[in-house]
């Protein structure tokens, strides 16, 4: 369970969020400014927030985004252009990109669950949009954390490729019983890959409930609102 | 270059080639010049890691230092060094340690003094070229310092190595003052002191045409074969706005950054220290009321500040040309070729270019009167490749990244110039800086140039040692210093806004 109290103050901006968590996916919605990505990355720990972030218990906030059971994918520069999708991988395992033969095979076993094997030794400028994030989808695996949060990582893919992406994240987080927290724009994604949502406005948690919530006709109360947005948005 | 070779004889030049002392002296300044820059950024890879890493007290300050460190008159650097490592020096007096500074060590000191903070710059300058993606996956993933180093700093900064070297290694094979002043003799000398001798002492133009030239080749020559076997230094955008993100520190991150700091803390901190003793001293009060110090002072502002302005045009000029080559069909091979005609001028002795442009105005008709003018225009070539060190990577930065959206907007001209204003601020400011401390320490040209009408700073300092009124000289290099800084800051502050004095 990853229990989150967190404040966040930046200029005029006010966050606080405060949610429990179970594991599996949660999508995270929310119109754009109303901090989504303030919060991932509060618990990524690249923001520095006040209150308590709890896993399984253990206290998260004091540590460096290096020290937290997190893997976090961003929107961009997930990659490192100087090393090939092999060593892009493997760092994940060993920074210092010394492996053992074991962290070697586990390398080998994501490259072929993202079908990356024939891709082993380009560099990510030869890749195209979907191969990279796989590949970085492949050192998420690698890292084997029991967070992964996504910060709309496949919102450059077209349609198609996006439905794939989401479809790997969906099987990765149920093999390796991962508490999965991806930021996105639209609903149909949070349909598509299941779980729960979370429904953020002017940096407060507003709703978390099933993705079914979706679904229903006419709109459920505390969603209405951002369907009303979103139908504007579009 | 051309003015000067036309006084010269082909036939005399198989008799030079012969003389074996010429020799020696190519040989001491290939063997200093390439200590000295090895040294320098030997030192300076680790300082800039810590640098780039570290938030401490004082590192503001530190790289305000460096910056003007680079270009502080030699003639005030080298009295500071003297305090310092001298035989009645603070190190002998403090430790008892005596360094012999006449010969190669003192050479290789001033010149670890006035490279290893600019080697710090350059490197610092490819660091800024790293994603601040990368930084933030570093921190994600757990890099140590050395893993980071090895994974992301070495691939940017291995390409920024080569120009720094070339730089370095040209300007110390070039070194004239330091050469002459520490240099301890004709054992120790170099192609820009036997180009002196020939001038100064025997007008021997035809000679000083055959050592520049000789000098210019063998610039050349290394420029060429280190540029061969550099990597393309490309850049990679990243839309993140530059953070500091924190990496995994250890007790060995720790020992080298203190090792770095302290190397810092003994080469480059004393002598500056040293050049402020005389403050205390009771002819101080008396040199700041003497009126040729002010007069001296406004004649020195009066070739900084057109020198540095012609400088910086002239940067400009090279960089919009370079960029407009810049994807074009035909004309992707020429950025690189016209910032190393910008760097050429390194290899080119400020005294040849001085005496060429003396002799060419004369053929002309013009007399002595125009001197003013060559020093400001000499003073502001010689600036050039500082310049465009400072200006060239953010121009390019803009045109990789932007170019399309400005071609799509067509915006042009003036539009474009306020656009990226904000964004290139503060290497204009650098590089006016740069250019303005370089002119106002000025002492090779207005040494060939200067008269009574036109006594600049050093010059004025320059006299007063050779009259033997070292303590007024020590004063007057007080007061260089103090300018330098003032004027530095004020260029950073006034051009490159607040935030650039903060970094």
């Amino acid at each position: 369970m990853l229990k989150i109290k967190l404040q966040y103050s930046w200029d005029s901006f006010h966050a606080d969020y405060r949610v429990n968590i179970s594991p599996g996916v949660t999508t995270l919605l929310g119109a754009s400014g109303e901090g989504k990505s303030t919060l991932l990355h509060l618990l990524g720990g690249f923001l520095n927030g006040h209150g308590e972030l709890d896993f399984n218990s253990e206290s998260l906030l004091g540590l460096a985004p290096y020290e937290r059971p997190i893997s976090t994918l961003f929107q961009s520069d997930n990659l490192f252009p100087q090393l090939t999708v092999w060593q892009n991988v493997a760092i994940g395992a060993s920074p210092s990109l010394s492996l053992s033969t074991e962290q070697k095979d586990k390398v080998d076993w994501a490259l072929e669950k993202t079908q990356l094997v024939d891709k082993t030794g380009r560099f990510p400028q030869a890749l195209s949009g979907g191969q990279a994030q796989r590949v970085a989808i492949a050192r998420v695996l690698v890292r084997n954390k029991p967070i992964l949060l996504l910060d709309e990582p496949f919102s450059a893919l077209d349609p198609a490729l996006r439905e794939e992406m989401l479809h790997l994240v969906k099987e990765v987080t149920e093999e390796l019983s991962l508490t999965t927290l991806l930021v996105s724009h639209l609903p149909q994604e949070a349909s598509l890959i299941g779980g729960k949502v979370i429904l953020i406005e002017k940096g407060k948690v507003v709703a978390y409930e099933p993705v079914t919530v979706l679904n229903q006709t006419p709109a459920h109360p505390l969603f209405s609102h951002y369907f009303g947005v979103s139908s504007h948005s579009l | 270059m051309a003015a000067l070779l036309r006084y010269s004889e082909l036939s005399d030049w198989f008799g030079y080639v012969s003389q074996p002392y010429l020799w020696r002296v190519v040989r001491f300044s290939l063997w200093q010049a390439l200590l000295s820059s090895g040294i320098s950024i030997l030192i300076a890879i680790p300082v800039a890691s810590c640098l780039v890493h570290r938030r401490f007290y004082g590192r503001a300050f530190l790289l305000q230092l460096f910056s003007v460190s680079m270009v502080v008159p030699t003639i005030v650097a080298i009295l500071g060094l003297v305090v310092v490592y001298g035989r009645t020096g603070w190190l002998s007096q403090l430790f008892g340690i005596q360094i012999p500074l006449y010969g190669l060590t003192g050479i290789l000191l001033a010149h670890v003094f006035f490279n290893m903070p600019l080697a710090v710059r350059l490197l610092l300058q490819g660091y800024d070229l790293i994603p601040s993606g990368q930084w933030r996956q570093a921190s994600q993933l757990g890099f140590s310092r050395i893993t980071a180093f090895r994974l992301i700093e070495w691939h940017y900064i291995k390409k920024a190595l080569p120009g720094a070297f070339v730089l370095i290694f040209m300007l110390c094979f070039s070194s004239f003052a330091v050469v002459l002043s520490l240099g301890g003799g004709p054992k120790s000398s170099t192609l820009e002191v036997a180009i002196y001798q020939a001038l100064r002492f025997d007008f021997d133009l035809n000679k000083a045409s055959f050592l520049a030239l000789m000098q210019v080749a063998i610039c050349t020559l290394f420029a060429v074969i280190v540029y061969r076997i550099a990597p393309v230094n490309r850049q990679d955008a990243s839309l993140l706005s530059i953070e500091l993100y924190v990496l995994k520190d250890s007790l060995w991150a720790k020992t080298t950054d203190s090792v770095a700091m302290l190397c810092v803390f003994f080469l480059v901190i004393p002598p500056f220290l040293a050049i402020f003793d005389p403050v205390f001293s009771t002819v101080f009060l008396q040199t700041l009321l003497s009126s040729s110090l002010w007069r001296a002072v406004i004649v020195s502002l009066q070739i900084a500040l057109p020198a540095a302005a012609v400088s910086v045009m002239l940067g400009f000029c090279f960089g919009v040309l370079a960029r407009f080559c810049m994807g074009r069909k035909y004309l992707t091979f020429l950025p690189n070729k016209i910032e190393h005609l910008g760097n050429m001028i390194l290899m080119v002795p400020g005294l040849v270019i001085a005496t060429g442009l003396f002799l060419l105005l004369r053929d002309f008709g013009w007399g002595l009167q125009s001197s003013y003018w060559i020093v400001v225009w000499v003073n502001a070539v010689m600036a050039l490749p500082f310049v465009l060190r400072a200006l060239m990577p953010s121009l390019y930065q803009q045109e990789r990244r932007f170019r399309n959206v400005y071609l799509s907007l067509g915006i042009r001209n003036w539009s474009r110039w306020s656009l990226e204003w904000a964004l290139i601020r503060k290497p204009v400011a650098q590089a006016f800086g740069y250019a303005l401390l370089l002119s106002l320490g000025d002492m090779g040209v207005i040494a060939l140039f200067g008269s009574q009408g036109l006594v600049s700073l050093p010059l004025y300092l320059f006299q007063l040692i050779g009259s033997y009124r070292l303590e007024e000289g020590a004063c007057v290099a007080v007061v260089l210093i103090t300018f330098c800084l003032v004027l530095f800051y004020m260029s950073s502050r006034l051009i490159g806004g607040a935030s650039s004095v903060k970094n």
